[in-house]
């Protein structure tokens, strides 16, 4: 059995050796990634699907046995999570393999920083140990500073500096909630901190969850904690935007699910956590509507998902971690589809605007197909992926019996289908612009988002491909007592 | 594998056969086409075994594929109609560029369709919903006219309707615990006031907006008209059907069931208001396909009125005429495509005088406008008959006087349109003008003799209508080959009619050719004398503008409130609102960092409000 040490060790040690990469052979800098994410990808399937049921493998970091050492975790839950992750951040490094506008040094950069901020979102997923999570956190965060400042502009440094600021916010405010959280309990270990907590004071317990809220939200795009988030997504590469939305999203997400679910025992937080993710619904897509650039409008439809999914987690139903288990799927694929497409169709427009890309259709028939593709898929039309993600949320929020949600995630997606169908009708449906040039997309990048279109339509058509690994993954998440049991055999929630 | 599945796969094969072909060359594309014309409806009517079923779980929810009567009368209407149009748009998109996405999206409709008449379940029929919606949205912007405003009006209305359902769907879900349509039915008798009243009106919404009722029509003029018109015939003929099929069991079901007949009743009411509005809208306009656009509406409005008075006959004056319509309508929007093809306009105040140079268009029109006025011997009589006498019956007077209001003004749109385009003077602009190519003129042609036969046989039409209503709760509904009776005993033979009218035909055409025949000569339109004026060539001579003037002006006030002017202002509203939202996102990084403290004090200070300690 392989060791999930791996996960993070070797692109963490890749990322630091990569320069001396360079000075050996240069075409290795773009090749090593390569093979990196696709070990990583290989071995967490190979590991994800050979997983007893209900029996996560745990690693215990330099022998020492938690609560004392630390830990990982891989079970059928966070495993799911860091497949997905590996599987993008893969992509993403086929798509981007070579990056012809930025020559090798400075993918030299891209490649380091991109390691680092996949790295660290798996050690957030994977990890047993809350300040270890920080720790993990702030390693992708401040990689993706630097993704997000890639290009050198004034824009994008605006861009960084704002991500900057608001992430430094959320670092504070998770490391206060850690230290309450030690003064309390005294252990960093979650499981421990797990059966501690029915024990703290609740108004202290409050104040941490409110932090952890806070500085979770902030990495999960969250209303009103969000305004990095279209700076970021639209100065950043396009595939760092990509897997911004597939990779750094996600690890903010899961950090907020693990917590809540797991780790602190606050039913207050769900219906906090519903009227928190209708709110970045309602703002996000309605932004969105008024956008005239492409990367902007699918920052703010990134946020609408993310809204989405969030709403999914509040209900605290296995339904709802079902449903939220899908739109994650559906937003890292179709979102990365998106925005590797809008990474092409923008290449040669000097402002990204939507405008500058009427009868697209025509000159780059492949890029747009895809996006029209993702487009008809993040919206919910059938028979794409988006559909069934929908369809699970919508019938968990019926079970809920939350019907004005209903409507109101119904009317939203109204307006999504608006924005999207207005750029779909300049793709296709308008005369081009006399002087326009493009970007032809390279071999690569087509082989990437063919393969995510694949992913697509085959779930669209099949969803059943992937139901029986979210549904798993869902019971683990309800099943506290276990993950506390195979963390720490020796103690046990009473 | 079931033939259900296989009749899917052939469509969805044809869609993809038709896309590749056409990007390799136009010929290779075209046979694909005209094979899927010719094999989907030979597969359907020889393969397709009715009463089988297939039942299959996804992601956890039972579906199930499986043709029932009612269905089955609705895909007759597809099955008869797309292909003829297929073969018509051979034809019309000849030189057109992009057809490979024309004849996907096209072929998708048709598989949406078909799979929604064989849905039974929710699931299903939604998914199928949703893929005829988005390919027929790719079609009425496929021409790039108003891809903003049409394009995005029809989608917008098409989600807000399917999404009504979709929120129905999932309540009945949360209900009964099935997606099954029969569950659902057998279940609604013993659901709170509150989830009868949600669920009903939502899928009612959702169907009546496929059927372009008022209020939410006004997606249908500019989506009807910006469509290729290969496509529109179809689109007015069958698509809007699905509409019509789902409130036929919505309402027979449901509102019989649970004895909400009210529903129904405010439903036959949308239907008659639209039937009238609709019909006066029809009379004003002045491009060929608006009219037929409007026409549409209103014909829609009598089916929904039929459907929604819930009885027995009036139910099926409604479906009859859904079935007319769909010939009707069908001939009328290919005839408009063939006139805009050859003439390069259907603009009724520009082009005139087609009649001697598309005589078989002109024919294909005339018999389709007979049977739309719903005069005898054409097969628009009979449903008329039928739908007079169900509301008569029912005691609604007021609703007779307005659908024989509409379908007498409907005479002034009928008029205009043959006038406009067919007769009149003939232009010197118009001289080379010739008959559209035989790939159009048969599919018209064969639909008029459909219409003809319906005229002296409604029974071939009856016989289908009879056995789909037996799934709505109707068993043994009478009918006769071509005889019409009604409660009050009277009865009428069709054949008798159309004998008599054929006969007073022939000898007026006999006294007429024997009376004229020594004297005949050939005058041009222009030929005449007026008060000792020459007329020259150029000069005008046809009545074509302005047409109802007159009529215009008293119904001007009635008409001026156009519902769609409500629409924008409340869209404009709503962006304004949307406007404001998007200055919450300044681009400052300490506004952005402000609200996050402020996020953060407001959470502690309520925190003991959420959390409750």
């Amino acid at each position: 059995m392989t060791d999930p040490v791996y996960f993070i060790a070797i692109p963490l040690l890749t990322a630091f050796l990569l320069p001396l990469f360079g000075k050996i052979y240069k075409p290795l800098i773009g090749i090593i990634p390569g093979l990196v994410f696709a070990f990583t990808a290989y071995i967490s399937f190979d590991l994800y699907f050979n997983l007893e049921p209900g029996k996560p493998v745990i690693v215990q970091m330099a022998g020492w046995a938690p609560p004392w050492g630390i830990n990982l975790v891989f079970g059928e839950f966070s495993g799911l999570i860091v497949s997905l992750i590996t599987f993008l951040a893969f992509l993403v490094w086929v798509y981007s393999y070579n990056f012809k506008k930025v020559g090798f040094d400075n993918s030299k950069k891209y490649f380091t920083l991109l390691m680092l901020m996949v790295a660290g979102s798996i050690g957030v997923v994977l990890t047993g140990d809350i300040f270890n999570m920080f720790v993990f956190l702030e390693i992708t965060a401040i990689s993706s500073y630097g993704l997000t400042a890639f290009y050198k502009g004034r824009d994008s440094a605006e861009a960084a500096f704002k991500f900057l600021l608001i992430g430094s916010l959320s670092s504070t405010f998770i490391l206060l909630a850690i230290l309450l959280l030690y003064k309390q309990t005294g252990t960093l270990n979650m499981a421990e901190i797990a059966i501690k907590s029915q024990a703290i004071d609740p108004k202290i317990k409050s104040i941490i969850a409110i932090l952890f809220f806070v500085g979770f939200g902030i990495e999960a795009e969250m209303f009103p904690l969000n305004g990095w988030v279209p700076d970021a997504y639209s100065q950043a590469p396009g595939p760092v935007a990509a897997s911004f939305a597939s990779i750094l999203a996600k690890s903010g997400i899961y950090a907020l699910i693990r917590v809540f679910y797991t780790v602190l025992d606050v039913e207050g937080i769900f219906n906090l956590l519903l009227t928190a993710g209708l709110l970045t619904i309602i703002f996000a897509e309605f932004t969105a509507m008024r956008q005239t650039r492409l990367r902007r409008m699918l920052a703010y439809s990134s946020i609408g998902q993310m809204g989405l999914i969030m709403v999914a987690f509040s209900f605290n139903t296995k339904a709802g971690v079902f449903a939220g288990l899908f739109l994650m799927f559906n937003h890292a694929v179709i979102k990365t589809l998106l925005f590797l497409a809008s990474g092409f169709l923008t290449y040669s427009t000097k402002q990204k605007k939507i405008r500058d890309l009427d009868g697209f259709g025509k000159i780059m028939p492949f890029t747009s197909l895809m996006f029209g593709l993702g487009a008809f898929a993040i919206v919910g039309l059938p028979p794409f992926s988006g559909f069934w993600g929908k369809l699970n949320m919508l019938t968990a929020t019926a079970d809920s019996n939350l019907y004005l949600v209903i409507a109101l995630i119904l009317v939203v997606a109204v307006v999504e289908i608006i924005y999207y169908f207005k750029v779909i009708g300049r793709l296709y449906f308008r005369e081009r612009h006399e002087d326009v040039n493009i970007q032809k997309p390279t071999w690569n990048a087509v082989l990437a988002m063919s393969i995510l279109a694949l992913v697509i339509i085959g779930v669209g058509l099949y969803p059943d491909f992937i139901t029986d690994y979210l549904a798993k993954a869902t019971n683990e998440l309800f099943d506290k007592a276990g993950y506390i049991k195979h963390v720490l055999p020796s103690l046990s929630l009473n | 594998m079931s033939s259900l599945v296989i009749l899917i796969l052939i469509i969805a094969g044809f869609a993809l056969l038709s896309y590749f072909g056409h990007s390799i060359n136009k010929t290779a594309g075209n046979i694909a086409v005209f094979a899927a014309a010719v094999l989907i409806p030979l597969y359907w009517f020889t393969r397709v075994d009715f009463s089988e079923t297939v039942s299959f779980t996804i992601s956890g929810f039972q579906m199930e594929l499986g043709y029932n009567m009612y269905g089955k009368l609705f895909s007759l209407i597809v099955m008869i109609l797309s292909p003829l149009a297929l073969i018509y748009a051979l034809g019309y998109m000849k030189d057109s560029k992009r057809t490979g996405t024309f004849y996907f999206s096209f072929l998708f409709s048709i598989l949406g369709m078909t799979g929604i008449l064989m849905s039974r379940d929710f699931i299903s029929l939604f998914i199928f919903w949703e893929i005829m919606t988005w390919s027929s949205y790719l079609l009425v912007i496929f021409l790039g006219k108003d891809v903003e405003k049409t394009g995005i009006r029809y989608m917008v209305f098409s989600a807000l309707g399917a999404y009504a359902m979709f929120m129905a769907i999932v309540i009945i879900h949360r209900n009964t615990g099935s997606m099954m349509l029969n569950d659902y039915f057998n279940a609604f008798g013993n659901f709170s006031t509150g989830t009868k009243f949600l669920t009903g009106i939502l899928l009612m919404f959702g169907f009546a907006l496929k059927s372009a009722v008022m209020p939410v029509h006004v997606w249908a003029p500019g989506a009807y008209s910006n469509t290729p018109m290969a496509y529109t015939s179809v689109f007015s003929g069958a698509l809007s059907k699905m509409g019509v099929y789902g409130l036929g069991f919505v309402v027979i079901n449901l509102f019989a069931h649970a004895n909400l007949h009210f529903a129904g009743t405010i439903l036959a009411w949308l239907g008659a208001v639209t039937a009238v509005l609709a019909t006066f809208s029809a009379i004003f306009q002045d491009d060929a396909k608006k009219l037929l656009a409007y026409s549409s509406i209103a014909q829609l409005g009598y089916i929904v009125t039929g459907i929604g008075i819930g009885t027995e006959l009036s139910i099926f004056a409604g479906l009859y005429l859904a079935v007319l319509h769909a010939a009707f309508k069908g001939v009328l929007f290919m005839a408009a495509g063939a006139v805009e093809r050859q003439a390069g306009s259907t603009d009724m105040t520009e082009v005139t005088g087609l009649i001697r140079k598309m005589p078989l268009t002109f024919f294909a029109s005339l018999v389709a406008i007979i049977a739309l006025a719903g005069v005898p011997p054409l097969g628009g009589f009979v449903g008329k008959w039928m739908l007079y006498e169900s509301l008569i019956n029912n005691g609604n007077f007021l609703m007779v006087i307005m659908i024989f209001l509409s379908s007498t003004a409907a005479f002034l749109y009928s008029y205009k349109f043959l006038f406009g385009l067919f007769l009149g003077q003939e232009e010197p602009e118009f001289e080379n003008v010739k008959e559209a190519s035989p790939l159009m003129t048969i599919p018209m042609l064969l639909l008029s003799v459909f219409l003809m036969i319906t005229g002296s046989f409604p029974g071939i039409v009856f016989k289908y209508i009879a056995e789909g209503m037996t799934d709505l709760g109707f068993h043994d509904v009478n009918w006769q080959m071509s005889v019409l009776t009604n409660a009050w005993g009277d009865s009428v033979n069709l054949q008798h009619v159309t004998l008599s009218i054929g006969v007073v035909f022939v000898v007026f055409l006999i006294f007429l050719t024997w009376k004229g025949y020594k004297k005949t000569y050939y005058v041009s339109t222009k030929d005449i004398s007026s008060s000792g004026e020459v007329i020259k060539p150029e000069d005008n001579m046809t009545y074509s503008t302005d047409f109802y003037k007159p009529f215009e002006r008293v119904l001007h006030p009635i008409l001026k409130r156009k519902i769609e002017k409500y629409y924008d202002e409340f869209g404009e509203g709503i962006g304004a609102l949307f406007d404001f939202m998007r200055r919450i996102y300044t681009g400052n990084g300490q506004t952005y960092a402000f609200y996050v403290i402020v996020f953060l004090v407001i959470l502690l200070v309520f925190s003991k409000n959420i959390f409750g300690y």
